[in-house]
């Protein structure tokens, strides 16, 4: 089961996903991001991924893909609260230095 | 346009007649019969789209005829309306129960009769088309089911062929897709100076598109061997193909690696790939300490300005090399626990001296760890052992 939820915070954007991140949910996922990137084209999109128990490599795809179209708008992708599960498959895949991430979300809507 | 056949069932020539005219007079094919024996004569020589029949009739009454209809393949599907003198709910329960699609009962009005007939062809209709989809579908599915099977063989066809030996490196692999056709794909290729090179990826994925895709980091991948250099090279060369050429969503992990006899090492690229286990003196089998080669290193694919790094370890004549794919060890189990690589690290640090019964411990292990849970992602794991 994936939950997927999104607020504006001012300029930002922010989606907060709980579950497993795997095949499966991908396509729901792309989907909220794509209309929220699309439609409110936000300056910073925020994706707070506290609550996520696994991620897959389809799902690090996915997010590949959504910093690569935030960009595109001129925008910033933030990634934050990151649990250790997550946090080591982002270390193995060296992405911890391809996206900015933050501790937590108030950080990463802070960009600092 | 012809409005489909109505068989017509009653002892009565009356009632035969007055509904065999209103039928007609609305556009139906019309059969007549006088009792259930005879319809099924009738039946015989053109098969209706609906059967009005009377109840009480001589020789075969209408409960009869409905089970014989409903209880024949060739003609179940018939829709039967049963006409009954006996009123109330309890004789029309009955009536359904013995399989019939409706119940009219006696005495009726035509019209009503017409009205019934009327939205019985609806339903006759819209079953007429679901079945006609539902074969659509079923054939769509075979060909389907009969194509992934070819790729899937062909898919085979792509790994090298086991057991095998490239230089003085004896291996094996153990490749179980999850879908019949899967993202994974290794090669081993032995180069001139008697060094070889070994790849094994994992497509992000799963199916047609993730197999697709293996096959072109294969072909990538032996091309760039082909111009020689070595493991960053290759890399490099393979991310900035993958980057241009897949879509947005497509990454491969990879473990690219030269296992150089002459100088006694492993050079080696980790491309966001789950840390392969080398085991010091391994192909003698017994307790060991595997080491794990985790680097860390981007995906395949990403963006072609990447930066890849090469590492290098020794590698020694006795030394074995285990290879696999996150498949392996990130099976869920209802716990929520995972074998994980050090699991699986475990598992390595007492195998067989055989490549082919070390493989079969490793993953009959694996499976035993997962407990009921099966493989979900696709498996590859490969076991190499130098020999000289």
């Amino acid at each position: 089961m994936l939950n997927i939820q999104t607020r504006q915070e001012g300029n930002a954007s922010v989606v907060t996903i709980q579950g497993k991140v795997n095949f499966e949910v991908t396509a729901q996922l792309r989907d909220v991001i794509r209309d929220t990137v699309t439609t409110l084209q936000p300056k910073l999109l925020v994706i707070n991924l506290e609550s996520v128990s696994f991620i897959d490599s389809s799902g690090l795809g996915l997010l590949v893909a959504a910093r690569n179209s935030v960009d595109k708008n001129n925008g910033k992708l933030h990634l934050c609260a990151l649990p250790p599960q997550v946090k080591k498959t982002f270390d193995q895949t060296n992405l911890t230095n391809y996206f900015s991430i933050f501790t937590t979300e108030q950080d990463a809507l802070r960009g600092a | 346009m012809q409005k489909g056949v109505v068989l017509v069932v009653d002892d009565e020539a009356p009632i035969r007649d007055i509904l065999s005219f209103y039928l007609k007079r609305a556009g139906y094919t019309v059969l007549l019969a006088e009792n259930g024996r005879a319809a099924l004569d009738e039946m015989a020589k053109l098969q209706p789209d609906l059967i009005l029949s009377d109840l009480r009739m001589p020789e075969m009454a209408g409960d009869e005829l409905c089970q014989a209809v409903k209880g024949d393949p060739r003609t179940r599907d018939t829709f039967f309306v049963l006409v009954s003198a006996l009123d109330g709910t309890a004789s029309k329960i009955g009536g359904l129960n013995l399989g019939a699609d409706d119940m009219i009962s006696k005495p009726f009005h035509a019209q009503e009769v017409m009205a019934k007939v009327e939205s019985a062809f609806r339903i006759i209709g819209m079953q007429k088309e679901i079945k006609r989809q539902n074969l659509e579908l079923t054939r769509f599915q075979e060909r389907m089911t009969a194509e992934l099977g070819l790729a899937a063989r062909l898919q085979e066809g792509l790994l090298p062929p086991i057991p095998g030996q490239a230089g003085n490196i004896r291996y094996t692999h153990r490749y179980l897709p999850a879908e019949g056709i899967g993202g994974d794909i290794y090669a081993i290729l032995n180069l001139p100076d008697d060094s070889v090179a070994l790849m094994i990826a994992d497509v992000s994925g799963h199916g047609v598109t993730a197999a697709l895709i293996s096959a072109m980091v294969k072909t990538c991948f032996e091309n760039q061997v082909r111009f020689g250099h070595g493991p960053l090279a290759w890399a490099q060369a393979m991310n900035r193909d993958l980057a241009r050429s897949t879509l947005a969503e497509q990454f491969a992990t990879a473990f690219l690696a030269r296992l150089d006899p002459a100088s006694d090492t492993l050079q080696y690229v980790a491309a966001g790939h789950v840390a392969p286990m080398l085991i010091s003196q391994g192909a003698t089998g017994g307790k060991r300490v595997p080491t794990v080669l985790g680097e860390r290193g981007f995906m395949l694919g990403i963006d072609e300005n990447l930066q890849f790094q090469q590492q290098t370890c020794p590698f020694m004549k006795g030394d074995r090399l285990i290879v696999y794919t996150d498949g392996l060890v990130e099976v869920e189990r209802e716990d929520r626990s995972f074998l994980g690589d050090e699991g699986l690290l475990e598992i390595c640090s007492d195998l067989p001296a055989d490549e082919e019964e070390a493989a079969d411990r490793i993953v009959r292990q694996a499976v035993a760890f997962n407990e009921s849970t099966p493989f979900s992602d696709d498996v590859t794991l490969v076991v190499l052992d130098r020999l000289g």
